[in-house]
């Protein structure tokens, strides 16, 4: 074990050789291992107040906490709202700024607010702000903005200077001009400028989850192939910790030719499976990843136990990115969803449900045509829980007959009004269609509750997946300053 | 008949972004594992008729590190489109998990 993993925070602070990240430059390569917190995967999805404290007393030099993803889809990010509670934000951000500003320790975010648009940055520049008011606290905060302009990207397209990525996506200049919101994902160099510019507490826009954690020892020296890898580690928190029960801290801690990772819960272990898996968990490959600045390679790691709750990973390569590129993920308005859920349970309908399905479409499109309503104006989704609604075509089992299916009809059109229109019709057709040998004249659905039409909102759907070159690592990324509990220092 | 959920510790699927779809089959011992990969019991064919997917678009990368194979191909929609049907990928792991081994399997 490491000699001052015990020891107590205010040997420290007192401590002038153990201060390493609150230096006025970040050019000097520190004496002894780098101790990171990873709070949480996810701002808003919660960590143990255990943890973080026990993790606090332990000595650590800056916290980071991911705040962001596109894996719950595309509607977050182009309607500019979080996909989780502002009250869970709120929760999260609270105890990790006080933590951060007692202890003096920078704190970065990434991906603020879910997608790290503008909007969802002001949301989260809000709570920030109104928990720096309401604790009495002071931070150098930058705002870390990551979309870029829209004339910007559509040069770079014409210059050819936009890629696609596996397996490719169609993009013109239309594309890029229809969408609702295109964020960039930052690398760790706009962190850096913010840090430089006296920034205790980052806000960043759309950003590398791994950057959040490389930015600080990247900057001070340490190997940077070991300081992404062990933000790729350690972005997910506890998720590399077992028992799983909820998201927690993770401590990473990097030295000069390795990276050691343990859970900061007392009661959680890190195990070489779990790190060693983390690597392959939602990345196409398992033992390599690509961030703006390159190619990290686990190839030739070692994982090692070093004691009951403590893994060891030695051996990362990182091999330079030629051209400096950023990944766009852009989002467009799909049109409005309305959708309607209801039970089948008879059992000649769910014998017949392949053809009832294709029924209830064609005297949908044509009952819906009879009031002067295009086809191409909206579509009609109809999913069958209980037989293929999941798996599709792919669903190994759905010559087998269930004794209850979930019909959910699905419609999106080009308005509101539009999709309330289509589904009322397709709702009525649905229960009173016709099919053969039906004895259950009087309807065909049991409906869980009254209205049975949800009116969704906008649905939005993935528009722009590339990656652009950089003329710059800060191009993109304009940072604002602000003093809190303080003056405006700079804009 | 040995599936691979009956020789798996961990089966999952998930997003490796928004238009790929990757797998993680975590192997319950190394025999089996070197067994399903020495004896190329799971090919790229068998997963491109699993799920559709053309087979030049299946990649399978063996991860001896944690005795375990990973599958990546494109998803069928991108996440979320409107005919997607499973916005994370989350539930995606069902017909590899059901999978029939060829006899040769050790188990």
């Amino acid at each position: 074990m490491i000699a001052y993993l015990h020891a107590a925070p205010t040997l420290l602070s007192h401590c002038e050789d153990d201060i390493i990240v609150n230096q006025e430059n970040y050019t000097t390569l520190p004496s002894r291992p780098l101790r990171i917190l990873a709070a949480t995967a996810c701002i808003g999805y919660g960590f143990t107040e255990v943890a973080l404290h026990r993790a606090l007393s332990t000595g650590i030099d800056f916290i980071g906490a991911d705040a962001g993803s596109m894996d719950p889809g595309p509607f977050y990010l182009g309607s500019g709202k979080p996909y989780v509670s502002p009250e869970a934000i709120e929760r999260d951000l609270r105890l990790l700024l006080k933590a951060a500003r007692q202890h003096d320790i920078p704190l970065i975010i990434g991906s603020g607010g879910g997608s790290g648009g503008d909007p969802h940055l002001a949301l989260t520049r809000e709570i920030i702000e109104r928990i720096i008011r309401e604790e009495k606290l002071r931070a150098k905060l930058a705002i870390i903005r990551s979309e870029p302009p829209r004339e910007l990207i559509a040069k770079r397209l014409e210059e050819n200077r936009i890629h696609d990525l596996w397996p490719g996506l169609a993009i013109t200049r239309q594309t890029i001009m229809d969408s609702e919101r295109i964020v960039a994902m930052m690398g760790a160099e706009p962190l850096q400028q913010a840090l430089k510019m006296g920034a205790n507490v980052i806000l960043a826009g759309r950003c590398s989850d791994s950057a959040i954690y490389a930015a600080i020892p990247t900057m001070l020296g340490y190997d940077p192939a070991l300081a992404w890898h062990l933000g790729k580690t350690i972005e997910c928190g506890a998720t590399i910790a077992t028992p799983k029960t909820g998201q927690d801290c993770v401590i990473g801690t990097l030295a000069a030719d390795h990276f050691t990772v343990e859970p900061g819960h007392p009661e959680k272990a890190c195990t070489v499976t779990k790190v060693a898996a983390h690597t392959m968990y939602e990345n196409p490959s398992p033992y390599e990843f690509v961030e703006p600045s390159g190619l990290i390679s686990t190839k030739s790691c070692t994982y090692e136990a070093i004691d009951s709750r403590t893994v060891k990973v030695a051996g990362t390569t990182l091999e330079k990115a030629p051209v400096y590129t950023v990944k766009l993920e852009g989002a467009a308005l799909a049109g409005w969803r309305a959708v309607m859920f209801a039970g089948v349970r008879d059992p000649v309908l769910i014998a017949n449900i392949k053809s009832f399905t294709q029924k209830i479409q064609e005297r949908t499109r044509d009952d819906v045509a009879a009031l002067g309503i295009d086809a191409s104006s909206y579509t009609l989704t109809i999913r069958r829980y209980g037989l293929d609604a999941v798996l599709g075509e792919s669903e190994p089992c759905a010559d087998q007959v269930p004794h209850e299916i979930g019909l959910m009809l699905d419609v999106v059109a080009s308005t509101e009004k539009l999709a309330d229109v289509v589904l009322a019709k397709a709702r009525y057709i649905a229960m009173h269609t016709e099919f053969d040998g039906r004895l259950c004249t009087a309807g065909n659905l049991a409906m869980p509750f009254s209205p049975s039409d949800i009116p969704v909102g906008p649905a939005y759907q993935f528009s722009v997946w590339h990656a652009m070159e950089l003329d710059d690592p800060l191009e993109v990324f304009p940072i604002e300053m602000v003093e809190l509990g303080g003056e405006e220092i700079t804009q | 008949m040995t599936r691979l959920q009956d020789v798996a510790s961990v089966l999952r699927s998930k997003n490796a972004g928004a238009f790929v779809l990757t797998i993680d089959i975590i192997f319950k011992d190394k025999t089996t594992y070197a067994s399903v990969v020495d004896g190329g019991l799971l090919t790229a064919d068998s997963v491109a008729a699993a799920y559709h997917v053309d087979p030049s678009n299946v990649l399978i990368t063996p991860y001896p590190e944690v005795q375990s194979l990973k599958v990546t191909m494109p998803r069928r929609t991108g996440s979320g489109d409107l005919a997607d049907s499973d916005v994370y990928g989350a539930q995606q792991h069902v017909p590899l998990m059901l999978l029939e081994l060829p006899d040769t399997t050790v188990v």
